[in-house]
């Protein structure tokens, strides 16, 4: 008991005094990352940093500096979060911040960043609230009403749908949020939705709400949910006979709709932030190549984002020709046309990204690009 | 009654007034992220505490603070917002009538969050103690899942998935430790009169408590409802602490924390609760360091995000192994122990010399 307390002690002790191997550079640009890399969500928060980590590849310098990245855990969780964003600007006395992932952890580090005026930009919240009268917190992606309006006239304009119905898992804050801004924009164009049914995350059995849903003869079925319930919906709605077009959400995009789908997802259509083959830009490019060296892994939209959220605030600190944090804000909510990995970044008035997205669909058992939605 | 019991006062204030004075001094002199770490810990306590007296005193193996917080969170939030801000905020839908124009003082909004959840949880008792053990800590579970998905749907009230936000930052570490020690005096108090001590007797052996007379109901009802009032205010202050809040903060890992720190700190002693609510608080923040890249002498050692729930879930296991009550089991911090020791302590040094 003794010995094991010793060695604990001793361990402990060369934990305080190890010293964390950040370069001492004075002259380096510090960058803040508040990403969930463990908890509920944390596959985005690593798909991000993985993104932010190859684009530091690319990019390593800027204004003659060393960029360097400080990385802190959110545990996917509001209160780590508010304190992450504290911990990164009073004790790495970093000059701008990347994250969080989520719209709700990045509503608790937004004030934060915007009282300390260090800007902020957030790969993936899409909630709208996140930058509403935040002068230093931006985005990279676009926002959930956009995407909601985006499917609502695509389904209806383009796929002829009169008639909408809903599927929609009710534990999940972005499904509840881009249900209803798709059924506001589809209704507003003239549309009617037939049926509203409710799942939750971890639902096996949909064949009672997808029987309600049959009954009201839909002309689509929009799923705004994540990759494993649209998955499974897909495949008994195919033994159900239930023959509609499936619309998804940027939440699908993941390789295993495919494989838990198999050939049910054949069809189902989506929007995404990023298609590898819309990607045209040089810098895109660049980025597929040397993550997908780098990681051994496709590039996907979450660390494309991720990428994005880095690229773009180096665009505005050479603009800016300046590390203060609000030289960088102004110089950042003038961006203008950046072409970043997803595709033309202009940051609007309100710190949103203006920008296109991409309707993807799945076909041969790959995703595959459809469509370029204009903004 | 102890004999040194006015000593023991005495000390007891004296001990209070220095630990606002370091407080003071806390505000003024330190960054905004130390502050912060300090908040964090006031708030924790009053939650650890106020779980603690339901699930270590009262021995009811129940689930639900993350319903009781989010309760108290959403009150208080949806009374200090402004008009303005509501109608801003509510994008989908509008906010239902009285909702819309109301928007009190931050105190009494903290009130409201403490009877509004008590009331809830006095109206869910009536529902959860019908059963007992594990089916009362499933039923618990269940309701704080229950005010999650609600809190998710109820657009017009809540607003929903999007959350509210910009609640003015209220929170400081008056609130959170004065409510701390509000609720540790309450409980400490408590437990110690009649009421605790048939609390006691229930955890012990609830048929046998029974038969000497307590009513059980009665005494699981009022730890219940006495523990849901100081969530709920703890609520309302961590609201105004992150200023805002959406369902995804009220899911089950909030109370899984609480009920580690219960744990830890040794189910029933409300001087365990505090000393394990900063430790994991705390001790969560301290040990972020570990997830930094580190060089000892020539070893480098890359980022490991999670190592410190590495750390801490080794930290658990060597408990369950070497001290299987938590840190101060169902024992309570007492002055008589205090001065015992610097009595000892005297006697060595003025034998030594």
């Amino acid at each position: 008991m003794k010995r094991i307390l010793m060695s604990l002690l001793a361990l402990s002790l060369i934990f305080t005094f190890a010293i964390p191997s950040a370069a001492v550079a004075e002259e380096s640009f510090k960058v803040g990352a508040y990403l969930p890399m463990t908890g509920p969500v944390a596959a985005y928060g690593q798909m991000e940093w993985a993104g932010v980590q190859a684009a530091n590849k690319i990019q390593p310098t800027v204004l003659g500096k060393n960029v360097e990245l400080f990385l802190v855990d959110t545990k996917s969780d509001k209160i780590e979060a508010a304190n992450a964003v504290d911990r990164l600007i009073k004790k790495n006395k970093v000059h701008a911040i990347i994250g969080e992932a989520i719209s709700g952890n990045t509503l608790a580090g937004g004030p934060i960043a915007d009282k300390a005026q260090i800007p902020m930009v957030s790969p993936t919240a899409t909630n709208p609230l996140v930058t509403q009268d935040k002068k230093y917190v931006f985005r990279v992606c676009f926002i959930d009403p956009f995407q909601g309006e985006a499917a609502a006239s695509y389904a209806y304009d383009t796929m002829g749908a009169k008639k909408a119905a809903i599927l929609v898992d009710i534990a999940q804050d972005y499904c509840v949020g881009l249900a209803n801004f798709f059924a506001k924009s589809f209704i507003k164009k003239g549309g009617e939705i037939v049926a509203t049914a409710y799942c939750q995350t971890m639902d096996q059995d949909f064949t009672a709400q997808l029987s309600a849903i049959m009954a009201a003869k839909p002309d689509v079925i929009y799923m705004p949910n994540y990759y494993t319930e649209v998955a499974l919906s897909c495949r008994q709605a195919a033994e159900l006979g239930l023959n509609v077009p499936v619309f998804s959400a940027d939440g699908a995009q993941a390789e295993e709709l495919i494989s838990i789908g198999g050939k049910a997802v054949e069809g189902v259509i989506f929007i995404g932030h990023f298609a590898k083959e819309a990607a045209a830009s040089e810098l895109a490019k660049t980025y597929i190549e040397t993550y997908e060296k780098e990681t051994g892994k496709e590039a996907s939209a979450f660390d494309a984002l991720g990428a994005d959220a880095y690229f773009i605030l180096l665009d505005a600190v050479e603009r800016a020709k300046s590390v203060e944090g609000p030289k960088i804000r102004a110089a950042l909510a003038s961006t203008k046309n950046f072409p970043a990995v997803s595709g033309n970044i202009n940051i609007g008035e309100d710190g949103n990204a203006i920008k296109d997205a991409v309707l993807l669909h799945v076909k041969d058992g790959k995703f595959r690009y459809l469509a370029t939605f204009k903004q | 009654m102890d004999v040194h019991h006015r000593r023991n006062q005495i000390l007891s204030i004296l001990a209070i007034g220095l630990g606002f004075v370091l407080l003071y001094l806390a505000q003024k002199y330190l960054t905004s992220y130390q502050v912060r770490i300090l908040n964090n810990c006031g708030l924790f306590i009053t939650l650890a505490v106020s779980y603690n007296l339901i699930n270590g005193v009262t021995g009811q193996f129940s689930l639900e603070p993350n319903a009781f917080v989010a309760i108290g969170a959403y009150t208080s939030a949806l009374l200090t917002l402004s008009p303005a801000e509501k109608a801003m905020s509510f994008i989908i839908e509008p906010i239902i009538w009285p909702l819309s124009v109301i928007q009190t003082p931050f105190i009494i909004s903290l009130l409201a969050a403490g009877i509004v959840t008590a009331i809830f949880g006095f109206l869910m008792g009536f529902a959860v103690f019908r059963v007992r053990g594990d089916y009362l800590a499933i039923v618990t579970l269940g309701f704080g899942e229950v005010v999650r998905v609600v809190a998710n749907n109820t657009q017009t009230i809540t607003n929903g998935p999007l959350g509210l936000k910009a609640l003015a930052p209220y929170t400081n570490v008056w609130w959170t430790w004065g409510l701390a020690l509000i609720t540790v005096f309450y409980v400490s108090r408590l437990v110690r009169t009649s009421y605790g001590m048939a609390m006691k007797a229930v955890k012990y052996d609830e048929a046998a408590a029974e038969a000497v007379g307590i009513n059980a109901f009665r005494h699981k009802m009022l730890a219940f409802t006495s523990s849901a009032f100081f969530e709920g205010i703890g609520g309302g202050l961590l609201a105004h602490l992150i200023t805002t809040i959406s369902p995804t903060l009220f899911t089950f890992f909030l109370t899984f924390n609480l009920l580690i720190m219960i744990v830890v700190g040794g189910l029933g002693s409300t001087t365990g609760a505090i000393i394990a609510a900063i430790l994991v608080t705390w001790g969560g923040e301290f040990l972020r360091f570990v997830e930094e890249p580190i060089n000892i002498f020539f070893i480098h050692i890359p980022a490991v995000p999670g190592m410190r729930m590495v750390i801490f879930s080794l930290l658990l296991v060597l408990m369950m192994i070497f001290a299987r009550h938590g840190i101060m089991g169902t024992r309570e911090f007492s002055w008589n122990w205090v001065v015992d020791r610097m009595n000892g302590l005297k006697f060595l040094l003025r034998n030594r010399g």
